[in-house]
């Protein structure tokens, strides 16, 4: 087995926090439109999808935890070594460095795209994209620790959203969701797999786990955090059922805004300006957890500077941002990610399980053969 | 990213003294003598020689010392009386402190603090008796942080003073003070005070090493060593708390934090200090609790409504009317109707103006201060809105923002709130709730980011301390909050047993 990584205990993060690492790093953009490409799919029983998703997740979980306890303190990157030998391995970690930019630069993009839509619509994207960087760069260079804090206040700070789904309930229907399990399972099935770019963030466990202090406590946390985001999830579906007709539903790209638009209260209205830009401390931490997962990598890759690296990430990340500007590009994207994502997230850890189980019983097979011998 | 801090903090000590000149004795023959100490100190008006029939030499520097003590107690008793050796002089004299130095360079210093050297012809050594006296004030009310409930007292400039103030408080022997002296030219003594038992040795030896590491060659206040000794020097925020109370210092200190006094200053400096205690007072602690838990919120409420306020006003105004309900819009429209500015530019001057108004009420005496006032209240406020250069409503909105900046306890938090203000106006002024929501994420992770001594700013919210947030923003009833906070990483981490609220009846 390869060496598992040293750490100072100065980086070293409490297990519970794992609860606000998870879900920080769940909830993000797809929240904001993810009921259309559902309900496409899956018509009134998509909360049925979302169910099935969420329990996925806690599947998926379980055998990432599995695979991570039987390396110690090691992160995807080192067990990818491991299990497929050097040059695979190196392979394969490149890939996932590519996929966690993918990752952080859908998000950016998604994000700019509802300011330019909800906001500002003359406003570059050179420009919000510049910021949203910088902001993330500032976080990054302070560490783990820091990153982990903007994920817990960017949870904290945003608990009060979740009371306002109140509001579009007065104009609700429960009738909506009947009948139930109309539709076939298949249907709910694809469903649950357009939920991938919604739910994903939680493989981020995979990378975080060598830092975490104490490893014996993390499953509490972990799946309280992805039971929490499902459980979200699923009240901002059944309010965005029983609220929109079928018809409205998939013409709303952004669902969940369009639900705040005529919240009022006697001091502000139209209250999707705040929710809009609001949103900014919630795709925060998506971002920055992004960005140092694909930094995890990239110092094993090539040893490089934190500071560099998050310079170059970030200019390539600008770059595409440019490149990428219309809805119909965006949404390419999203789709070729939610495919590849799924594979990456949900099949790819429950593959490893058995596979790094197999190689662990050989090695040490090996191990107890040579010393027999 | 580390910033290198602007000055350097661990400058090698330069080796400006030559061991020649440390080691040059004290001449046993009085001419010489009194000529080495006239050139030692360049020869200044206030030097006072003092012949002592028949064999001794006085030498002194006059407002240094104590007259009356001078006078009655050791010239009276040397006077006319034949002393052979240094130990009857000793003996003769009614003086707590003396010692014996043959040494010009250790002679010399001790004689600017306020010794009197005392000099037996044909002896190579020479008697330090301390009689310093030092003018300082009497003890006053604290100025800058009154209270209603509470002492009323204030630290004053004078080192002693302090620390025998604090000594009353805290009358324990386990309370350390440790003596630095700092500046190669003003060579101001600094005490640094902590509780065995409860103060962390990483911190006291952090700090310890902070303030030997320090070559200056002037400290002339606490202000300018809170800022060379703190975390980060480059940001806004403060990591060191400035007090001039006495009780709130023993508070810290009793809590597990380090302080630090300067002479010739009347503000102390605690560390580690974590960002919500900036808005904590002393006065909470005697109040009741549901009271100053009220207080708290109201302070903190105060903080980011001073912060945020005008910049959402700018922003809505500017980019986002449709956040304004219909039945504001109305009164706003017709109160802006006549101002020819844009809100970024009408907003930046009213609270320049404000700005402008608090300097000069600080600067100027207190008589004419109240002047400013009403000047300031009454006259620009409602000429500039009939002037139609400002709207009523945003008038309002700063006069209440400034208001809300002076609710803080420190007076260096209320000036940040003030200053970060402006640039979070600008943002609102160019990209609406955006540019507000990108400082807010900005000033966030510039918290996240700072530490206190070591300890982190953010504490007891991140890293979340569920049981310390019972005294953060919030104050519970005092039997619940009996342990220190773990911000100080205190080797006792009990205050006191926790009782019950209320004792059983017998």
């Amino acid at each position: 087995m390869t060496k598992p990584i040293q750490l100072s205990p100065k980086d070293m993060i409490s297990a519970y926090l794992l609860f606000f690492i998870i879900h920080g790093a769940q909830v993000g953009v797809g929240i904001q439109g993810f009921q259309r490409i559902i309900y496409i799919d899956a018509r009134q029983d998509a909360w049925i999808s979302v169910l099935i998703a969420g329990i996925a997740t806690h599947i998926v979980t379980f055998c990432m935890i599995k695979t991570l306890e039987i390396y110690g303190s090691n992160d995807l990157y080192g067990i990818q070594i491991d299990i497929f030998g050097k040059w695979i391995g190196n392979l394969f970690n490149l890939m996932y460095i590519v996929y966690c930019f993918v990752a952080c630069f859908s998000v950016l993009r998604n994000y700019i795209e509802v300011i330019q839509a909800w906001l500002f619509p003359s406003i570059g994207t050179w420009f919000l994209s510049a910021t949203l960087l910088i902001i993330i760069i500032y976080a990054f260079t302070g560490g783990l620790r820091v990153i982990v804090g903007v994920s817990f206040f960017s949870i904290i700070l945003s608990l009060w959203i979740l009371p306002m789904l109140a509001f579009p309930l007065k104009y609700s229907t429960a009738e909506s969701l009947f009948p139930i399990l109309e539709n076939d399972f298949r249907s709910i099935l694809k469903g649950a797999h357009s939920m991938t770019f919604t739910i994903i963030g939680f493989e981020i466990l995979n990378i975080v786990y060598p830092f975490i202090k104490d490893k014996e406590k993390i499953r509490k946390p972990v799946h309280l955090g992805l039971l929490l985001s499902t459980l979200i999830y699923l009240a901002v579906m059944l309010v965005s059922i029983t609220y929109y007709s079928g018809g409205k539903l998939v013409k709303t790209i952004w669902a969940t805004l369009t639900l705040f638009s005529f919240i009022s209260f006697p001091f502000v209205e139209r209250f999707e300006f705040i929710a809009v830009c609001f949103w900014m401390i919630i795709i925060l931490p998506n971002m920055c957890f992004y960005l140092w997962a694909a930094y995890r990598g990239a110092t094993r890759l090539w040893n490089i500077s934190g500071v560099k690296f998050v310079w170059l990430f970030s200019f390539f990340i600008f770059i595409c941002s440019l490149v990428i500007q219309t809805r119909t590009q965006i949404n390419t994207m999203n789709t070729i990610f939610g495919k590849v994502a799924f594979y990456v997230v949900f099949v790819y850890p429950i593959l490893l399980w058995p596979i790094a189980l197999l190689k662990k019983n050989f090695t040490s097979k090996k191990v107890k053969h040579n010393e027999q011998a | 990213m580390k910033f290198k801090l602007p000055f350097n903090k661990k400058q090698p000590q330069p080796i400006n003294e030559a061991p020649k000149e440390s080691l040059v004795r004290v001449a046993s023959a009085s001419d010489h003598f009194i000529q080495s100490i006239q050139n030692a100190t360049n020869n200044p008006a206030d030097l006072i020689i003092k012949l002592v029939p028949p064999n001794l030499t006085l030498i002194y520097i006059d407002n240094l010392v104590d007259i009356e003590t001078l006078n009655n107690d050791i010239i009276a008793n040397l006077q006319n009386k034949p002393h052979e050796t240094l130990e009857e002089i000793e003996i003769a004299m009614s003086i707590p402190e003396i010692q014996h130095s043959n040494l010009l360079k250790e002679t010399v210093e001790s004689m600017v603090n306020g010794s009197v050297l005392i000099h037996v012809e044909g002896y190579s050594q020479v008697l330090l008796a301390n009689i310093a006296t030092r003018e300082s004030r009497a003890l006053s009310a604290p100025e800058n942080e009154s209270q209603v409930i509470g002492t009323q007292v204030g630290f004053n400039e004078s080192l002693s003073t302090n620390i025998s103030l604090i000594r009353r408080y805290i009358v324990s022997p386990e309370l350390c003070n440790e003596k630095f002296k700092i500046g190669t030219r003003t060579n101001t003594s600094i005490s640094l005070l902590y509780m065995n038992g409860i103060a962390n040795d990483q911190m006291v030896n952090t700090l310890r090493q902070r303030i030997t590491d320090l070559y200056i060659d002037e400290l002339l206040d606490s202000a300018v060593l809170a800022e060379m000794i703190d975390d980060n020097s480059l940001s806004v925020f403060p990591q060191m708390l400035l007090t001039e109370r006495p009780d709130r210092f023993c508070d810290a200190i009793l809590d597990g934090k380090v302080g630090i006094l300067v002479d010739g200053s009347s503000m102390a400096i605690i560390a580690p200090q974590s960002f919500t205690e900036f808005f904590q007072s002393q006065e909470d602690q005697n109040l009741r609790w549901q009271i100053a838990t009220f207080l708290r919120l109201l302070r903190l409420t105060a903080f980011f409504l001073s912060v945020y306020l005008t910049p959402f006003y700018v922003a809505a105004v500017t980019f986002h009317y449709e956040v304004i309900p219909q039945a504001f819009l109305v009164p706003l429209s017709e109160s802006r109707a006549l101002v020819p500015f844009p809100p970024i530019f009408e907003a930046l001057l009213l609270e320049f103006i404000i700005e402008l108004l608090r300097e000069a009420g600080a600067r100027l005496p207190t008589k004419i201060g109240q002047t400013i006032g009403i000047v300031g209240g009454i006259v620009i406020g409602t000429a500039a809105v009939q002037a139609g250069i400002t709207s009523n409503i945003l008038l309002i909105i700063i006069a209440l923002s400034a208001l809300a900046s002076f609710t803080s306890p420190s007076y260096m938090m209320g000036n940040v709130i003030r200053l970060i203000r402006f640039p979070i106006i600008i943002l609102a002024g160019f990209w609406g709730f955006y540019g507000i929501m990108l400082a807010f994420c900005f000033i966030l992770i510039h918290l996240l980011r700072q530490t206190s001594l070591g300890a982190p700013y953010m504490s007891p919210f991140y890293p979340p301390r569920m049981k310390e947030m019972r005294d953060s923003i919030v104050r519970m009833p005092i039997p619940l909050t009996a342990k220190r906070p773990a911000l100080t990483r205190p080797k006792d981490k009990n205050k006191f047993k926790p009782q019950p609220v209320k004792p059983k009846k017998s």
